[in-house]
Protein backbone atom coordinates (compact mmCIF):
# COMPACT_ATOMS: atom_id res chain seq x y z
CA UNK A 1 0.00 0.00 0.00
CA UNK A 2 1.74 3.12 -0.95
CA UNK A 3 1.63 5.86 1.26
CA UNK A 4 0.42 9.61 -0.28
CA UNK A 5 3.88 10.64 -0.68
CA UNK A 6 4.74 8.17 -2.56
CA UNK A 7 1.55 8.45 -4.83
CA UNK A 8 1.97 11.98 -5.45
CA UNK A 9 5.82 12.06 -5.65
CA UNK A 10 6.16 12.13 -8.87
CA UNK A 11 3.75 14.89 -9.65
CA UNK A 12 6.13 16.45 -6.98
CA UNK A 13 9.31 15.72 -8.68
CA UNK A 14 7.74 17.29 -11.52
CA UNK A 15 6.32 20.28 -10.29
CA UNK A 16 9.85 21.21 -8.54
CA UNK A 17 11.75 20.20 -11.63
CA UNK A 18 9.20 22.66 -13.81
CA UNK A 19 9.76 25.48 -10.89
CA UNK A 20 13.27 25.73 -10.62
CA UNK A 21 13.97 24.53 -14.13
CA UNK A 22 11.38 26.74 -15.38
CA UNK A 23 13.34 29.84 -13.55
CA UNK A 24 16.44 29.44 -14.16
CA UNK A 25 15.59 28.82 -17.43
CA UNK A 26 13.80 32.42 -18.12
CA UNK A 27 16.54 34.34 -15.50
CA UNK A 28 19.39 32.94 -17.96
CA UNK A 29 17.51 33.22 -21.31
CA UNK A 30 16.71 37.16 -20.06
CA UNK A 31 20.61 37.72 -19.68
CA UNK A 32 22.48 35.64 -22.30
CA UNK A 33 21.75 38.18 -25.02
CA UNK A 34 23.28 41.20 -22.50
CA UNK A 35 26.61 39.74 -21.42
CA UNK A 36 28.01 43.28 -20.64
CA UNK A 37 24.61 44.13 -18.45
CA UNK A 38 25.26 40.63 -16.79
CA UNK A 39 28.52 41.20 -16.20
CA UNK A 40 28.18 44.75 -14.60
CA UNK A 41 25.70 43.35 -12.37
CA UNK A 42 27.75 40.77 -11.01
CA UNK A 43 30.40 43.20 -10.56
CA UNK A 44 28.05 45.72 -8.89
CA UNK A 45 28.19 43.08 -5.60
CA UNK A 46 32.14 43.81 -5.17
CA UNK A 47 32.46 40.31 -3.78
CA UNK A 48 34.67 39.17 -6.25
CA UNK A 49 37.31 40.98 -7.54
CA UNK A 50 36.44 43.00 -10.59
CA UNK A 51 37.48 41.09 -13.67
CA UNK A 52 36.48 37.34 -11.89
CA UNK A 53 32.97 39.01 -11.42
CA UNK A 54 32.79 40.23 -15.32
CA UNK A 55 33.56 36.26 -15.60
CA UNK A 56 31.23 35.45 -13.44
CA UNK A 57 28.63 37.50 -15.04
CA UNK A 58 29.44 36.23 -18.60
CA UNK A 59 29.45 32.58 -17.54
CA UNK A 60 25.90 32.92 -15.26
CA UNK A 61 23.29 32.66 -17.89
CA UNK A 62 24.67 30.32 -19.68
CA UNK A 63 24.95 28.07 -16.53
CA UNK A 64 21.35 29.12 -16.05
CA UNK A 65 19.74 28.24 -19.23
CA UNK A 66 21.56 24.54 -19.32
CA UNK A 67 20.87 23.41 -15.94
CA UNK A 68 17.10 24.92 -16.56
CA UNK A 69 16.92 22.84 -19.70
CA UNK A 70 18.19 19.63 -17.76
CA UNK A 71 15.39 20.12 -15.32
CA UNK A 72 12.82 20.75 -17.68
CA UNK A 73 13.85 17.63 -19.65
CA UNK A 74 14.35 15.46 -16.74
CA UNK A 75 18.29 14.74 -17.93
CA UNK A 76 20.58 14.21 -14.78
CA UNK A 77 17.85 15.61 -12.97
CA UNK A 78 19.92 14.88 -9.25
CA UNK A 79 23.58 16.55 -10.43
CA UNK A 80 21.04 19.34 -12.08
CA UNK A 81 19.46 19.63 -8.51
CA UNK A 82 22.56 19.96 -7.27
CA UNK A 83 24.05 22.26 -9.83
CA UNK A 84 21.03 24.67 -9.45
CA UNK A 85 20.64 24.27 -5.65
CA UNK A 86 24.26 25.17 -5.18
CA UNK A 87 23.24 28.46 -7.27
CA UNK A 88 20.61 29.67 -5.44
CA UNK A 89 22.80 29.62 -2.40
CA UNK A 90 25.44 31.36 -3.74
CA UNK A 91 22.70 34.07 -5.14
CA UNK A 92 21.52 33.96 -0.94
CA UNK A 93 24.61 34.51 0.12
CA UNK A 94 25.24 37.34 -2.16
CA UNK A 95 22.25 39.39 -1.62
CA UNK A 96 22.76 38.88 2.37
CA UNK A 97 26.61 40.41 1.93
CA UNK A 98 24.97 43.53 0.15
CA UNK A 99 22.14 43.84 2.50
CA UNK A 100 24.70 43.49 5.67
CA UNK A 101 27.18 45.93 3.79
CA UNK A 102 23.91 48.36 3.30
CA UNK A 103 24.61 48.28 -0.76
CA UNK A 104 21.73 49.10 -2.79
CA UNK A 105 21.86 47.49 -6.19
CA UNK A 106 19.25 45.41 -8.38
CA UNK A 107 20.01 42.10 -8.39
CA UNK A 108 20.18 41.60 -12.22
CA UNK A 109 18.03 38.62 -11.23
CA UNK A 110 16.00 38.54 -14.64
CA UNK A 111 18.52 40.98 -16.54
CA UNK A 112 19.86 44.60 -15.80
CA UNK A 113 21.15 45.32 -12.56
CA UNK A 114 23.98 47.50 -10.96
CA UNK A 115 23.88 50.51 -8.85
CA UNK A 116 20.98 52.14 -7.83
CA UNK A 117 19.95 55.95 -6.77
CA UNK A 118 20.67 55.88 -2.71
CA UNK A 119 17.16 57.52 -2.55
CA UNK A 120 15.59 54.09 -3.17
CA UNK A 121 17.21 52.37 -0.10
CA UNK A 122 13.79 51.44 1.40
CA UNK A 123 13.16 49.41 -1.35
CA UNK A 124 15.84 48.19 -2.23
CA UNK A 125 15.85 46.18 0.74
CA UNK A 126 12.38 45.14 0.72
CA UNK A 127 13.40 43.90 -2.93
CA UNK A 128 16.27 42.03 -1.18
CA UNK A 129 14.43 40.08 1.56
CA UNK A 130 11.68 39.11 -1.50
CA UNK A 131 14.49 37.41 -3.57
CA UNK A 132 15.86 35.80 -0.40
CA UNK A 133 12.80 34.26 -0.13
CA UNK A 134 12.07 33.25 -3.75
CA UNK A 135 15.43 31.90 -4.00
CA UNK A 136 15.05 30.15 -1.01
CA UNK A 137 12.48 28.50 -1.89
CA UNK A 138 13.79 27.54 -5.14
CA UNK A 139 16.66 25.74 -2.82
CA UNK A 140 14.60 23.56 -0.99
CA UNK A 141 13.12 22.85 -4.63
CA UNK A 142 16.85 21.43 -5.30
CA UNK A 143 16.93 19.91 -2.36
CA UNK A 144 13.30 17.92 -2.82
CA UNK A 145 14.94 17.14 -6.34
CA UNK A 146 18.30 15.62 -4.79
CA UNK A 147 15.96 12.69 -3.00
CA UNK A 148 13.20 12.28 -5.60
CA UNK A 149 14.84 12.39 -8.90
CA UNK A 150 12.46 10.58 -10.79
CA UNK A 151 8.91 11.72 -11.84
CA UNK A 152 6.60 12.04 -14.03
CA UNK A 153 7.26 13.57 -18.04
CA UNK A 154 11.26 12.80 -17.33
CA UNK A 155 13.13 11.86 -20.11
CA UNK A 156 15.63 9.81 -18.17
CA UNK A 157 14.18 7.02 -15.87
CA UNK A 158 16.14 6.04 -12.75
CA UNK A 159 16.72 3.25 -11.48
CA UNK A 160 13.77 3.09 -8.96
CA UNK A 161 11.55 3.43 -12.43
CA UNK A 162 12.44 0.04 -14.05
CA UNK A 163 11.23 -2.10 -11.22
CA UNK B 1 29.27 18.91 -22.30
CA UNK B 2 27.20 21.68 -20.26
CA UNK B 3 30.75 22.94 -19.45
CA UNK B 4 31.45 23.41 -23.12
CA UNK B 5 27.98 25.22 -23.40
CA UNK B 6 29.28 27.45 -20.99
CA UNK B 7 32.74 27.59 -22.09
CA UNK B 8 31.51 28.67 -25.38
CA UNK B 9 28.78 31.10 -24.36
CA UNK B 10 31.72 33.16 -22.25
CA UNK B 11 34.43 33.19 -25.09
CA UNK B 12 31.70 34.56 -27.35
CA UNK B 13 31.19 36.85 -24.56
CA UNK B 14 33.91 38.02 -24.28
CA UNK B 15 35.43 38.40 -28.03
CA UNK B 16 32.29 40.69 -28.28
CA UNK B 17 33.08 42.97 -25.74
CA UNK B 18 36.42 43.54 -27.29
CA UNK B 19 34.95 44.41 -30.68
CA UNK B 20 32.68 46.95 -29.38
CA UNK B 21 35.96 48.52 -27.85
CA UNK B 22 37.88 48.00 -31.19
CA UNK B 23 34.96 49.46 -33.06
CA UNK B 24 34.31 52.35 -30.79
CA UNK B 25 38.35 53.25 -31.09
CA UNK B 26 38.04 53.38 -34.95
CA UNK B 27 34.90 55.39 -34.91
CA UNK B 28 36.96 58.35 -33.44
CA UNK B 29 39.87 57.94 -36.86
CA UNK B 30 39.66 61.54 -38.79
CA UNK B 31 38.29 63.52 -36.05
CA UNK B 32 39.57 67.19 -36.66
CA UNK B 33 40.89 68.68 -33.24
CA UNK B 34 38.67 72.23 -32.82
CA UNK B 35 40.86 75.20 -31.52
CA UNK B 36 42.48 75.18 -28.26
CA UNK B 37 40.56 77.06 -25.52
CA UNK B 38 42.18 77.94 -22.12
CA UNK B 39 40.31 76.47 -18.96
CA UNK B 40 42.13 76.87 -15.37
CA UNK B 41 41.22 74.78 -12.54
CA UNK B 42 38.76 76.54 -9.85
CA UNK B 43 39.68 75.49 -6.39
CA UNK B 44 37.59 77.33 -4.33
CA UNK B 45 34.80 75.17 -6.90
CA UNK B 46 35.88 71.71 -6.01
CA UNK B 47 39.07 71.99 -8.36
CA UNK B 48 36.76 72.27 -11.33
CA UNK B 49 38.21 72.43 -14.84
CA UNK B 50 36.33 75.45 -15.27
CA UNK B 51 36.19 78.02 -18.61
CA UNK B 52 34.95 81.75 -18.43
CA UNK B 53 34.47 82.13 -15.23
CA UNK B 54 32.74 85.49 -14.17
CA UNK B 55 30.17 85.30 -16.49
CA UNK B 56 26.42 85.71 -15.52
CA UNK B 57 25.42 82.24 -16.31
CA UNK B 58 27.25 79.65 -14.03
CA UNK B 59 26.74 75.94 -15.07
CA UNK B 60 28.07 73.22 -12.99
CA UNK B 61 28.32 69.49 -14.47
CA UNK B 62 29.47 66.93 -12.31
CA UNK B 63 30.23 63.57 -14.11
CA UNK B 64 32.63 60.20 -13.91
CA UNK B 65 33.69 59.26 -17.28
CA UNK B 66 32.31 55.72 -16.75
CA UNK B 67 28.98 56.76 -16.22
CA UNK B 68 26.28 55.28 -19.12
CA UNK B 69 24.03 58.13 -17.80
CA UNK B 70 26.65 61.08 -18.49
CA UNK B 71 27.38 59.21 -22.06
CA UNK B 72 23.54 59.99 -22.41
CA UNK B 73 23.97 63.56 -21.72
CA UNK B 74 27.08 64.16 -23.47
CA UNK B 75 25.07 62.80 -26.64
CA UNK B 76 22.43 65.20 -26.45
CA UNK B 77 23.47 67.76 -24.60
CA UNK B 78 27.08 68.10 -24.81
CA UNK B 79 27.81 69.96 -28.25
CA UNK B 80 25.37 72.58 -26.36
CA UNK B 81 27.41 73.53 -23.46
CA UNK B 82 30.90 72.85 -25.93
CA UNK B 83 29.46 76.00 -28.01
CA UNK B 84 28.78 77.94 -25.06
CA UNK B 85 32.12 77.32 -23.94
CA UNK B 86 33.42 78.53 -27.57
CA UNK B 87 30.99 81.26 -27.80
CA UNK B 88 31.94 82.89 -24.03
CA UNK B 89 28.12 82.38 -23.12
CA UNK B 90 28.28 81.05 -20.21
CA UNK B 91 30.93 79.88 -17.28
CA UNK B 92 31.44 76.63 -17.33
CA UNK B 93 32.69 74.33 -14.21
CA UNK B 94 33.22 70.17 -15.44
CA UNK B 95 33.80 68.48 -12.25
CA UNK B 96 35.97 65.42 -13.28
CA UNK B 97 34.63 62.50 -11.03
CA UNK B 98 36.09 59.05 -10.37
CA UNK B 99 33.88 56.84 -8.27
CA UNK B 100 33.05 54.17 -10.27
CA UNK B 101 36.34 52.59 -10.21
CA UNK B 102 40.35 53.29 -11.19
CA UNK B 103 39.28 53.10 -14.98
CA UNK B 104 37.75 56.38 -14.03
CA UNK B 105 40.95 57.83 -12.02
CA UNK B 106 42.88 56.75 -15.13
CA UNK B 107 40.34 58.54 -17.20
CA UNK B 108 40.30 61.57 -15.37
CA UNK B 109 43.78 62.06 -14.98
CA UNK B 110 43.80 61.97 -18.94
CA UNK B 111 41.04 64.73 -18.91
CA UNK B 112 43.13 67.05 -16.81
CA UNK B 113 46.08 66.40 -18.63
CA UNK B 114 44.07 67.12 -22.12
CA UNK B 115 42.87 70.55 -20.34
CA UNK B 116 46.49 71.63 -19.63
CA UNK B 117 46.66 71.16 -23.65
CA UNK B 118 43.57 73.07 -23.87
CA UNK B 119 41.86 70.58 -25.30
CA UNK B 120 39.47 68.96 -22.68
CA UNK B 121 35.92 70.00 -24.82
CA UNK B 122 37.09 67.58 -27.44
CA UNK B 123 39.07 64.52 -25.58
CA UNK B 124 35.62 64.47 -23.06
CA UNK B 125 33.42 64.02 -26.14
CA UNK B 126 36.09 61.58 -27.40
CA UNK B 127 35.84 59.60 -24.36
CA UNK B 128 32.33 59.17 -24.35
CA UNK B 129 31.66 58.74 -27.83
CA UNK B 130 33.99 55.08 -27.30
CA UNK B 131 32.90 55.08 -23.17
CA UNK B 132 32.68 50.99 -23.20
CA UNK B 133 29.09 49.98 -21.62
CA UNK B 134 31.25 47.52 -19.26
CA UNK B 135 32.85 49.22 -16.65
CA UNK B 136 36.06 48.92 -15.06
CA UNK B 137 36.46 46.55 -18.18
CA UNK B 138 40.88 47.72 -18.65
CA UNK B 139 39.85 49.18 -21.91
CA UNK B 140 41.05 52.72 -20.81
CA UNK B 141 44.93 51.79 -19.75
CA UNK B 142 47.07 54.48 -20.04
CA UNK B 143 48.34 53.53 -24.28
CA UNK B 144 44.38 53.45 -25.14
CA UNK B 145 43.98 57.05 -23.47
CA UNK B 146 46.63 58.48 -25.46
CA UNK B 147 46.18 56.78 -28.24
CA UNK B 148 42.73 57.81 -28.22
CA UNK B 149 44.21 61.57 -27.39
CA UNK B 150 46.64 60.84 -30.64
CA UNK B 151 43.67 60.09 -32.72
CA UNK B 152 41.80 63.45 -32.17
CA UNK B 153 44.72 65.26 -32.83
CA UNK B 154 46.80 65.81 -29.10
CA UNK B 155 49.70 64.42 -30.02
CA UNK B 156 52.20 65.99 -27.77
CA UNK B 157 54.09 64.26 -25.58
CA UNK B 158 53.79 66.13 -22.63
CA UNK B 159 50.12 65.10 -22.72
CA UNK B 160 51.47 61.11 -23.05
CA UNK B 161 53.88 61.60 -19.73
CA UNK B 162 51.45 63.04 -18.23
CA UNK B 163 48.93 60.46 -18.61
CA UNK B 164 51.55 57.97 -18.25
CA UNK B 165 52.68 59.71 -14.87
CA UNK B 166 49.40 60.46 -13.44
CA UNK B 167 50.78 63.99 -13.29
CA UNK B 168 47.19 65.56 -12.05
CA UNK B 169 45.84 62.45 -9.81
CA UNK B 170 45.94 65.44 -7.12
CA UNK B 171 43.02 67.25 -8.82
CA UNK B 172 41.21 64.31 -9.25
CA UNK B 173 41.16 63.55 -6.22
CA UNK B 174 40.06 66.83 -4.97
CA UNK B 175 37.40 66.98 -7.59
CA UNK B 176 36.61 63.66 -5.67
CA UNK B 177 36.84 65.12 -2.36
CA UNK B 178 34.31 68.16 -3.34
CA UNK B 179 31.54 65.65 -4.02
CA UNK B 180 30.25 65.48 -0.24
CA UNK B 181 30.67 69.68 0.51
CA UNK B 182 28.61 70.23 -3.11
CA UNK B 183 25.66 67.57 -2.39
CA UNK B 184 26.62 66.09 -5.34
CA UNK B 185 25.35 62.20 -4.97
CA UNK B 186 24.89 60.72 -8.32
CA UNK B 187 26.23 61.62 -11.95
CA UNK B 188 25.21 63.08 -14.01
CA UNK B 189 24.37 66.20 -11.52
CA UNK B 190 24.01 69.19 -13.39
CA UNK B 191 24.14 72.90 -11.64
CA UNK B 192 22.19 76.15 -13.16
CA UNK B 193 23.32 79.32 -11.64
CA UNK B 194 23.78 76.87 -8.35
CA UNK B 195 20.50 75.02 -8.42
CA UNK B 196 20.41 71.82 -9.36
CA UNK B 197 18.91 70.95 -12.82
CA UNK B 198 15.91 68.94 -12.14
CA UNK B 199 14.78 67.44 -15.82
CA UNK B 200 11.16 67.02 -16.86
CA UNK B 201 11.45 64.69 -19.05
CA UNK B 202 13.17 61.41 -18.40
CA UNK B 203 15.40 61.25 -21.83
CA UNK B 204 18.16 64.24 -21.83
CA UNK B 205 16.16 66.86 -23.74
CA UNK B 206 18.39 69.56 -25.78
CA UNK B 207 15.39 72.08 -25.94
CA UNK B 208 14.68 71.54 -21.97
CA UNK B 209 18.32 72.12 -21.01
CA UNK B 210 18.50 75.01 -22.99
CA UNK B 211 15.25 76.99 -21.99
CA UNK B 212 16.68 76.14 -18.43
CA UNK B 213 20.19 77.38 -19.44
CA UNK B 214 18.19 80.20 -21.29
CA UNK B 215 16.05 81.18 -18.45
CA UNK B 216 18.41 81.28 -15.53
Amino acid sequence: MKSSHEKFAPWLTLLARLALGGVLLVAGGLKVSKPTESANATAAYKILPTDLAHLAGYALPWLEVVIGLLLIFGIMVRYAAVAGGLIMIVFIGAIISVWARGMVIDCGCFGGGGVLDPSLAASARRTYLIEILRDLGLALCALYLYFFPSGKLGIEKTSSEEQ
Amino acid sequence: MAVLVVATGVIFSMLGQSNKENAALAGLDGTKLKPAVVSTIDVENGSAITYNSGLATVIDIWEDPQCPVCKNFENAIGEYVNSLVREKKATVRFHVLSFLGDESVRAANAGFCAADEGQYLDFNTALYKVQSPLENSGFWSGETLISIGKKIGITSSKFANCVTKGSNVALVQANAESMAKFGVRGTPTIFINGKVWEREISDFNLIEFRAAVEGA
